[in-house]
C-alpha cells in the first residue's frame, strides 16, 4: 500500500528528537463488507450457529486487515475452532440457565449458575483478553496481554461490589480501574503500554453526562407542560376537536406523554453513546507504547455518539441490512481521527523472548484459550 | 513449468517489527525466501497459509513466528492449491466476492428463517419434549395448578358422588393411556370467564370445569373430551408448545442482537401452558386418540362430535370469554374436526 507512507514530519525543536506522525488508515468498503456479512449470516443460520466462530474471525480479519499504519496492516489470526469451544461452553451454560429459570423447583440451579458466572466472569474476561491480544499481529509481531487474573477480580468484581453501597459514586472509579487494567497490560512484542491517566477526568465525563441528562429531562418536561398549558389555555383544544369533550384532552395528554417518553429514551441512548465515546477518547488519547510511541486522537465524542445513534436508526429502518454499512461508517470515522506519533522507527520493536502461552501445558492452554465474545 | 511458484513478498523474521522485502520461490518441496540478508529455506509441509479474505494481502505463517506477506494473489492461490489448504474457505471466499451470491444470501436467509420456523422448530421442540425427564413435568404441573387456582378458577360445586363417578371412569381411561405420567382429574368452577372447558397439563393433571360437566348430555361426551386431553398428555403437546415458544423467543432475541434478554422475556412456562396454543396437527392427533377410544368403548364418535358443536354454539352465544384458558380459542376448525371423527367411525365400521 503505497498510499500509507509517513505523512508529515513535524519540525523538531532544537533539543527534542524529530517526531514522526503516522495516520491510521482504514480501507474497508461498505459494499465489499456487506457481501462478507451476508454470507456470514447465511452460513451461520444454515449451520444453526456452528459457523458463528468462523463468521466472527472473518469479520475481525476484515477490519484488522483493512487497518493500515505506515504501509503495514494488522492481522487477526484466531483459530475458529478455539472460539467454537468457548461458544459451545457458554451456549450450554446459558441454555441451562434460561431453562432452569422456567422451573420453580430448579431455581437452585439458576442461582448456582448465576453465582458461577459472577465468580468466573473476571477470569474468563482475562482469558479472552489474552487470547485476542495474542492473535493480533502487526509487522510480524503479536500483541500480548500480560495482566494477572487477580487484577481482573479487583477491577471487575471487588470494586463493582462497592457500587451499590456508595450509591454509584464509585462507578467512575471502577470504570477507571477497568481501563487501567485493560490498557497497562497490553504489550507489543516486549514493549509495554503505559496508562498514566487521572481518574478525575472519568468523574468529569460522568458528571457531564448526568448534567446533560438532568438538563435535557427538565427541558423535555417543561416543553410537554407548556404544550399542554398552551393548547388548553388558548382554547386550541376546541379547534382540534370541534365536537370533543374532556376525553379529548386526555387523548392529547397521552399523545404528549408518549412523545416526551420517546424523546427521553432517545436522549438516554444518546447520552449513553456520548459517555462511551468520551471514555474511548480518554483511553486512546496520549496512550503510550514504551517511551517512544504514543496515540493521538482527534475524535469528537458528540460526533461519534451521533454516528452510533443514527446507525441504530438506519439499521432499524433497513431491517438490519444496513448493519455492514454502519460498522464501516463508524470504523472509518474512528480510524480517520487516530494518529500514531513516534520518535523512533517502527522497525525496532522486538518480539517477547518466550511466548507466555507455553507457561501452561499444551492441552490446558488449548482448552482455556477461547474467546467468549466480550 | 506450470507449477513454478515465484512471488514478491515482505518477510518478517518473527524477532523484530522490521519488514524485509523478499523474493520467494518454491523449489521442489522447499520454499526459498531471499530477503536482503540471509536466505531462508522452509519445508512446504511447515507452511500455514492464512485463509483468503477479499482483496486483503495474503499471509503465510512460517516456523519460528516468522511470516511472509504478499499481494501476489495468483501465486499464493497456486501455492495453496498445491498444499491443499483452505479449500473450504476458498468456496466461502468465492461466495463473498459475488453480488449475485450476496443477493441470493438475503433471499436464502429469509427463506431459511421461514422454513425453520415452520418445520425445523416444531421438529426440535418435539425432540426436546420427548427428552424432558418426568420429574420436570411433575414440577411444572405443581407450579401451574397453583397458578390456575390462584388466578383463574374456583373450587368446584359439583356433588361429591358425581365427582367420584367421573374420577372412576377417568382412572380407567388413564390406565389405558399409560406412560410415566401422574394422571389426576381436577374439578373446578370455571365461572363466567372460563366457562365450559377442559385442559391438560404436561404430567397428566386434567382440569374439567363444572360448566363442561353440565353442558354434556352424557358421561360418554365428557369421557370423549377427557380422552382428547389425555392424547395431548401422551404426545407431550404442551411441552412441544412451550419449547416452540422458547425457541421462537430465542430466535427473535438473537436476530435483534439481544441474547441476554431472551431468558427474561421468555416468561414463565405456566402462563404459556395456559394459553394452550396447540397446532391443528396436535388437535387432530388428540382427536384421533379420543375417536379410537370412543370406538372401542361404545362404537361411535358421536358424543365428542356433539359436545364440540355444543361448545361452539355456546361460545358464539357469549362473546365475553377471556381468551386465556379458552378451549375453543385453541381448537380451530370445528367442522374439519367433526369430519375427521366421522371418518374414524366410518373406517372402523367397515
Amino acid at each position: 500500500m503505497a498510499e500509507a507512507s509517513p505523512s508529515d514530519v513535524t519540525p523538531a525543536e532544537a533539543a527534542a528528537p524529530p517526531v514522526t506522525t503516522y495516520p491510521v488508515q482504514f480501507t474497508g468498503e461498505p459494499g465489499e463488507y456487506f457481501r462478507l456479512w451476508i454470507v456470514n449470516v447465511l452460513l451461520s443460520v444454515v449451520t444453526l450457529g456452528i459457523y458463528l466462530p468462523w463468521a466472527r474471525v472473518r469479520t475481525r480479519q476484515y477490519f484488522y486487515g483493512h487497518t493500515w499504519l505506515d504501509g503495514q496492516n494488522f492481522e487477526y489470526t484466531a483459530n475458529p475452532v478455539a472460539l467454537l469451544r468457548g461458544y459451545l461452553l457458554v451456549g450450554v451454560l446459558f441454555a441451562a440457565y434460561s431453562i432452569s429459570q422456567q422451573f420453580q423447583d430448579y431455581w437452585w440451579i439458576t442461582g448456582l449458575l448465576g453465582l458461577l458466572f459472577f465468580a468466573l466472569y473476571p477470569f474468563l474476561l482475562y482469558r479472552s483478553l489474552r487470547f485476542n491480544a495474542a492473535n493480533t499481529i502487526h509487522r510480524g509481531l503479536s500483541f500480548q496481554f500480560v495482566g494477572r487474573p487477580g487484577g481482573a477480580y479487583v477491577a471487575y468484581l471487588l470494586i463493582m461490589l462497592s457500587v451499590p453501597f456508595s450509591l454509584g459514586l464509585t462507578f467512575p472509579l471502577a470504570v477507571w480501574m477497568q481501563r487501567r487494567y485493560l490498557l497497562t497490560h497490553v504489550a507489543y512484542g516486549t514493549t509495554r503500554a503505559e496508562f498514566n491517566k487521572d481518574v478525575g477526568v472519568v468523574y468529569t465525563i460522568f458528571l457531564t453526562a448526568v448534567a446533560v441528562m438532568i438538563a435535557a429531562s427538565v427541558v423535555v418536561g417543561v416543553l410537554a407542560l407548556v404544550g399542554v398549558v398552551a393548547a388548553g389555555g388558548l382554547g386550541r383544544l376546541d379547534d382540534w376537536f370541534p365536537n370533543g369533550g374532556p376525553e379529548d384532552s386526555v387523548v392529547l395528554f397521552i399523545i404528549l406523554g408518549v412523545i416526551a417518553y420517546v424523546l427521553l429514551l432517545l436522549l438516554y441512548a444518546s447520552v449513553g453513546q456520548y459517555l462511551r465515546a468520551a471514555l474511548l477518547r480518554y483511553s486512546l488519547q496520549d496512550l503510550y507504547l514504551g517511551r517512544t510511541l504514543r496515540l493521538q486522537t482527534s475524535l469528537n465524542p458528540v460526533r461519534l455518539a451521533w454516528i452510533n445513534v443514527s446507525n441504530v436508526a438506519v439499521q432499524l429502518i433497513t431491517l438490519g441490512l444496513a448493519t455492514p454499512w454502519a460498522a464501516i461508517r463508524r470504523t472509518r470515522y474512528l480510524m480517520a481521527h487516530l494518529q500514531v506519533q513516534t520518535i523512533a522507527s517502527l522497525d525496532d520493536f522486538q518480539a517477547a523472548a518466550t511466548p507466555q502461552e507455553s507457561a501452561l501445558g499444551e492441552a490446558a492452554s488449548e482448552f482455556f484459550n477461547f474467546d467468549l465474545g466480550f | 513449468m506450470t507449477d513454478a511458484v515465484h512471488f514478491e513478498a515482505i518477510f518478517f523474521d518473527g524477532l523484530s517489527s522490521r519488514p524485509q522485502p523478499a523474493q520467494a520461490t518454491v523449489d521442489g518441496e522447499t520454499l526459498v525466501v531471499r530477503p536482503e540478508r540471509q536466505e531462508q529455506r522452509y519445508a512446504l509441509s511447515t507452511l500455514k497459509v492464512q485463509p483468503p479474505l477479499g482483496r486483503l494481502r495474503r499471509v503465510i505463517r512460517l516456523p519460528g513466528g516468522a511470516r511472509l506477506e504478499s499481494d501476489d494473489q495468483a501465486a499464493i492461490a497456486q501455492l495453496e492449491r498445491r498444499l491443499h489448504q483452505n479449500g473450504r474457505l476458498w468456496a466461502v471466499q468465492r461466495l463473498e466476492a459475488r453480488w449475485q451470491a450476496a443477493l441470493l444470501s438475503v433471499v436464502g436467509v429469509v427463506l431459511f428463517g421461514v422454513l425453520f420456523v415452520l418445520y425445523g422448530l416444531p421438529a426440535l421442540a418435539k425432540a426436546a419434549a420427548a427428552l424432558t425427564p418426568p420429574p420436570v413435568l411433575t414440577s411444572l404441573d405443581r407450579q401451574t395448578v397453583r397458578l390456575v387456582d390462584n388466578e383463574y378458577l374456583q373450587p368446584s360445586t359439583l356433588g361429591h358422588a358425581r365427582q367420584q363417578q367421573l374420577s372412576r371412569a377417568f382412572r380407567q381411561l388413564a390406565a389405558e393411556a399409560g406412560g410415566p405420567y401422574h394422571y389426576r382429574l381436577l374439578f373446578r368452577d370455571g365461572g363466567r370467564d372460563v366457562g365450559a372447558n377442559a385442559f391438560a397439563l404436561p404430567d397428566g393433571s386434567v382440569f374439567v370445569t363444572d360448566q363442561l360437566v353440565r353442558l354434556a348430555h352424557s358421561d360418554q361426551e365428557i369421557l370423549g373430551v377427557l380422552a382428547h386431553e389425555l392424547g395431548h398428555v401422551k404426545h407431550r403437546h404442551a411441552m412441544q408448545s412451550v419449547y416452540s415458544g422458547l425457541g421462537l423467543t430465542l430466535m427473535i432475541s438473537v436476530v435483534a442482537g439481544d441474547v441476554t434478554s431472551a431468558a427474561t422475556v421468555a416468561g414463565a412456562i405456566p402462563a404459556v401452558l395456559l394459553q394452550g396454543k396447540y397446532s391443528r396437527q396436535m388437535e387432530s392427533q388428540a382427536d384421533a386418540d379420543a375417536g379410537h377410544w370412543l370406538m372401542r368403548h361404545g362404537g361411535t364418535t358421536r358424543p365428542l362430535q356433539d359436545i364440540l358443536q355444543r361448545l361452539v354454539a355456546q361460545d358464539e352465544d357469549s362473546k365475553t370469554h377471556s381468551r386465556v384458558l379458552d378451549l375453543l380459542a385453541s381448537h380451530p376448525g370445528v367442522e374439519a374436526r367433526v369430519a375427521q371423527l366421522k371418518a374414524i367411525e366410518a373406517e372402523s365400521g367397515r
